[in-house]
């Protein structure tokens, strides 16, 4: 029930390390570890009180030989980072949770990991054919202010994303 | 495409409107850039082919010569050199501008004091962590030696400091006791493990918190000792607001420097947009700009183009392409103009054709009626050369029809020497002061006989003055009064001379029969060589008279189908033992002539007695007859070597009684000439070399009944 994947980690950008679909008490949770690389300049931008939104997107499919893939699972989580220079903390928030840290490592590293992330309750995924499982981190570019969003069109510096991690689920 | 280019022009100006409205601080549009970006980028490409296009279809035309093409491209050029410079200019200054007052935004001095105002928050904020945190250690001192209800003692504390909100925990983080100036929690967390292991340590934890909604809180966390080492040491959390005002000022520091450390890392991506959304702005403009400039100079240029087909319409001749008014301006006058133009001219050009069409048929009628004339018709310019003359005139004169054109009339005789008696009684008459018109005949010798003409002549006083002349061949008219003249004169001799004859032969013969034998022999023979020599005058009398009855009787005609060949071999018989060498080449193809045989027995016999006569005393007399097939009809000619006819009567040969030989009533010739007029035929006598005569006759295959 667990796939475990490991890549080498990558200069800048989004990496994943490994991710897995876990079975819990309350139906399925998603872990996954990811290698996060900010670029100067993007580093730059959150110092100078630019908020970054990083999304996690979560797909469950089912292949279908006659028509698209089913997808009866589509979930995603936004993370944002945030930095106020009054108080010289760097802010991670996820809703209305929030944690703030003094140092910018800490919050890379706390993005980075992605623990029990609910995405499907008991039931919800069926017992019978194969599934593939994906997931994948990217920052948002279009909450970016305006004028980096030209930048995010041009450089890859702005638009920081990994590729979609997949791997399948067989059932027995 | 006029509909293609109105469309791309107005989505521009749409798309340029909402992209200033994006780069201006718009929610919406802000989120809808990147898209606007491509649609500008896609429009301006599409224009940009679009015009790649008209230039292509331009160039072909220009190649093919097409009228319009050429003043299409000028007012093309000046379009859009009225677009491209105005905009060019517009465009540089707007982009210095943007890129210099952004650069205007920044200056060290505002850097610098957002800076200061940032670290003097921060500052304030420490003080007021630092007074806390005095706090809390004196807090934390009387907890240490207080006794009692924790609880009472807290709230006591916490009242005498005036603190928000203050909290004794356990070192593991359970909760001993908590006051608060309100009654929930403000903090929804405990100190982490990490923090409480510090305050462990005896060091005591300040930190500022911003709790969202409600504000700036100092946390201070110290510890509170004991004073037995086997109690567990106490935690202490003291909790105070910021004061509003503080806070606000702060925050409104911190969002000003935000936005300005913002707009610093944006500066460069800030003037590439703006720069982009202008540069996009004008090219879209000015694409359209492009685009309708060949719109409207191609609208200006067709009218143009329609003239331009419409004089090579009527160039060739077609007068019905008339332009439709399109415009009230100039060029709507001006195709107004054209059309009335081309009217007068079509109905100009039918009038034309139509006095034309009628002096042409006026011209035909007149030549149809001049060539059927048989009268000759020569008119003459004021020179007195020839202008026309009529098929008539040639036929009578002999020449050629068109020999004579503007040849003048004095220049005659240099070309046909016959025709100088004709020139010079026309010059003559015509010279005279009084020549208004005149009357003349004239004999005139042509190579085949000699003609009488009746020549008369006008003066035409029209715009164009000039002369006529009308002449006609009067020969036959003579000849026809002659011969009749000669046939009353024979008929009447023939009767007179005739009933008187019988008698004096039978009155000879009986003196002889009776006298012969009463007389004596001289007178005898007296009588006898008188009587013979009456007898024999009375029968040559006779056969006089008998040509002449001939003569006179010769029109009663019986024609049928003949065949001439067979006549003439029949005729040819009768001279075989004459002596003379007679040859017929006759022609195989030769078709029945409706004729009669008699006559032309009587003129075949005729023609040859002539020849005969011809021949006596010459040596080697030879007889050459020969018939022929020619277009006008069956020729028949006899030829002889022998004297030949005298110049001196050529011209009369065919009347009667004239003749070359010793003896001859001269009514052969006349005889046959009567007889081929009767077959409407024709005859021609000449002279041959060394010596002899032709005579040729043209019989008609199918004379007339």
């Amino acid at each position: 029930m667990t796939a475990l994947a490991l890549i080498p980690a990558h200069a800048e950008g989004i990496d994943l390390k490994s991710a897995s679909l876990v079975p819990d008490d309350d139906g399925w949770h998603v872990d996954a570890q990811f290698d996060v690389q900010f670029s100067p300049r993007l580093e730059e931008a959150v110092n100078r009180g630019v908020p970054l939104y990083f999304v996690v997107e979560f797909e469950l499919s089912r292949p279908r030989w006659y028509w698209f893939d089913e997808k009866p699972i589509q979930l995603s989580q936004t993370y944002r980072i945030t930095y106020t220079p009054l108080l010289r903390q760097y802010r991670l928030s996820m809703g209305s949770a929030y944690q703030n840290f003094t140092r910018f490592d800490e919050v890379t590293r706390v993005l980075s990991r992605i623990r029990d992330w609910h995405v499907a309750d008991k039931g919800a995924i069926k017992s019978d054919g194969p599934y593939q499982a994906s997931v994948r981190m990217r920052l948002d570019t279009a909450q970016l202010p305006k004028p980096f969003q030209l930048n995010a069109i041009a450089s890859k510096d702005w638009a920081p994303a990994s590729e979609w991690y997949r791997w399948s689920i067989g059932n027995r | 495409m006029k509909a293609l280019i109105f469309l791309c022009v107005v989505t521009g100006a749409a798309l340029v409107y909402l992209m200033s409205e994006a780069s201006s601080n718009n929610a919406f549009f802000a989120q809808n850039y990147k898209l606007l970006f491509y649609l500008g980028v896609g429009l301006a490409l599409g224009l940009g082919s679009l015009i790649v296009y008209q230039l292509l279809l331009l160039r072909r035309k220009l190649r093919e010569r097409v009228f319009g093409s050429k003043l299409t491209l000028r007012l093309m050029v000046v379009f859009a050199l009225m677009a491209l410079i105005p905009g060019g200019l517009v465009y540089a200054i707007s982009f210095q501008f943007l890129q210099q007052s952004i650069e205007s935004w920044f200056n060290v001095r505002v850097d610098e004091s957002l800076n200061r105002g940032i670290s003097l928050g921060q500052r304030v904020l420490q003080n007021s962590l630092k007074e806390l945190n005095e706090k809390a250690e004196a807090m934390a001192q009387s907890l240490t030696t207080a006794g009692g209800s924790e609880a009472t003692t807290l709230n006591r504390l916490r009242e005498q400091h005036s603190v928000e909100e203050a909290t004794l925990l356990t070192s593991r983080g359970r909760i001993i006791a908590q006051s608060g100036a309100e009654p929930v929690a403000l903090l929804p967390d405990l100190p982490t493990p990490i923090v409480m292991r510090q305050v462990r340590a005896q060091q005591s934890v300040r930190s500022i918190e911003s709790i969202p909604d409600r504000g700036l809180f100092l946390r201070v966390i110290v510890p509170v000792n004991t004073l037995s080492i086997t109690d567990d040491i106490r935690v202490l959390q003291v909790l105070q607001r910021v004061p509003t005002a503080i806070a606000k000022d702060a925050e409104m520091v911190e969002a000003g420097y935000k936005d300005y450390q913002q707009l610093l890392l944006a500066r460069v991506d800030l003037k590439r947009i703006f720069g982009l959304t202008l540069t996009l702005a004008m090219l879209v403009t000015l694409f359209s700009a492009l685009a309708l400039a060949f719109l409207l100079s191609e609208k200006l240029s067709a009218p143009l183009s329609a003239l331009a087909e419409s004089t090579r319409a009527i160039a060739k001749g077609d007068y019905s392409k008339l332009n439709p008014v399109k415009s009230r301006d100039e060029f709507g006058v001006l195709t107004q103009s054209f059309n009335t133009m081309t009217r007068q001219i079509a109905e100009a050009t039918d009038a034309m054709e139509r006095n034309q069409r009628q002096l042409e048929n006026a011209k035909v009628y007149l030549e149809s009626i001049l060539s059927n004339l048989t009268s000759g018709v020569l008119t003459l310019d004021e020179r007195l050369a020839v202008r026309t003359m009529n098929a008539a005139a040639a036929e009578i004169l002999g020449v050629p029809p068109q020999a004579f054109h503007a040849v003048k009339l004095s220049d005659w005789p240099r070309t046909e020497s016959s025709l100088a008696p004709f020139a010079e009684i026309a010059l003559r008459r015509f010279a005279a002061p009084a020549g208004g018109e005149w009357e003349e005949q004239l004999e005139y010798r042509r190579s085949d006989g000699q003609r009488t003409l009746l020549v008369r002549g006008s003066r035409l006083d029209t715009s164009e003055p000039g002369y006529v002349v009308v002449f006609d061949d009067i020969t036959h008219l003579i000849q026809a009064q002659r011969d009749a003249a000669w046939g009353e004169v024979a008929r009447r001799l023939a009767h007179e001379i005739k009933n008187p004859l019988t008698p004096i032969q039978l009155s000879a013969e009986r003196l002889q029969l009776k006298l012969r034998d009463k007389l004596p022999e001289l007178e005898a023979d007296i009588l006898k060589r008188a009587t013979g020599t009456i007898v024999s005058h009375v029968a040559a009398l006779k056969g006089m008279v008998d040509d002449f009855t001939q003569y006179a009787h010769a029109s009663r005609m019986n024609a049928r189908a003949v065949a001439l060949n067979d006549l003439v071999r029949e005729v040819l018989v009768l001279y075989e033992s004459m002596g003379v060498a007679i040859e017929a080449r006759l022609s195989d193809n030769l078709p029945l002539i409706h004729a009669d045989p008699g006559m032309l027995r009587q003129v075949l016999h005729n023609l040859f007695q002539n020849a005969i006569d011809a021949l006596t005393g010459m040596d080697n007399p030879r007889i050459l007859v020969s018939t022929t097939l020619g277009s006008a009809g069956v020729l028949i000619t006899v030829r002889d070597n022998g004297t030949g006819i005298a110049e001196g009567v050529m011209g009369r040969i065919f009347e009667p009684y004239v003749t070359t030989k010793p003896k001859g009533t001269g009514l052969g010739l006349a005889i046959v000439k009567k007889i081929v007029d009767e077959h409407h035929g024709r005859i021609l006598v000449e002279n041959v070399k060394p010596h002899g005569a032709t005579v040729s006759i043209v019989l008609p295959l199918r004379a007339a009944a």
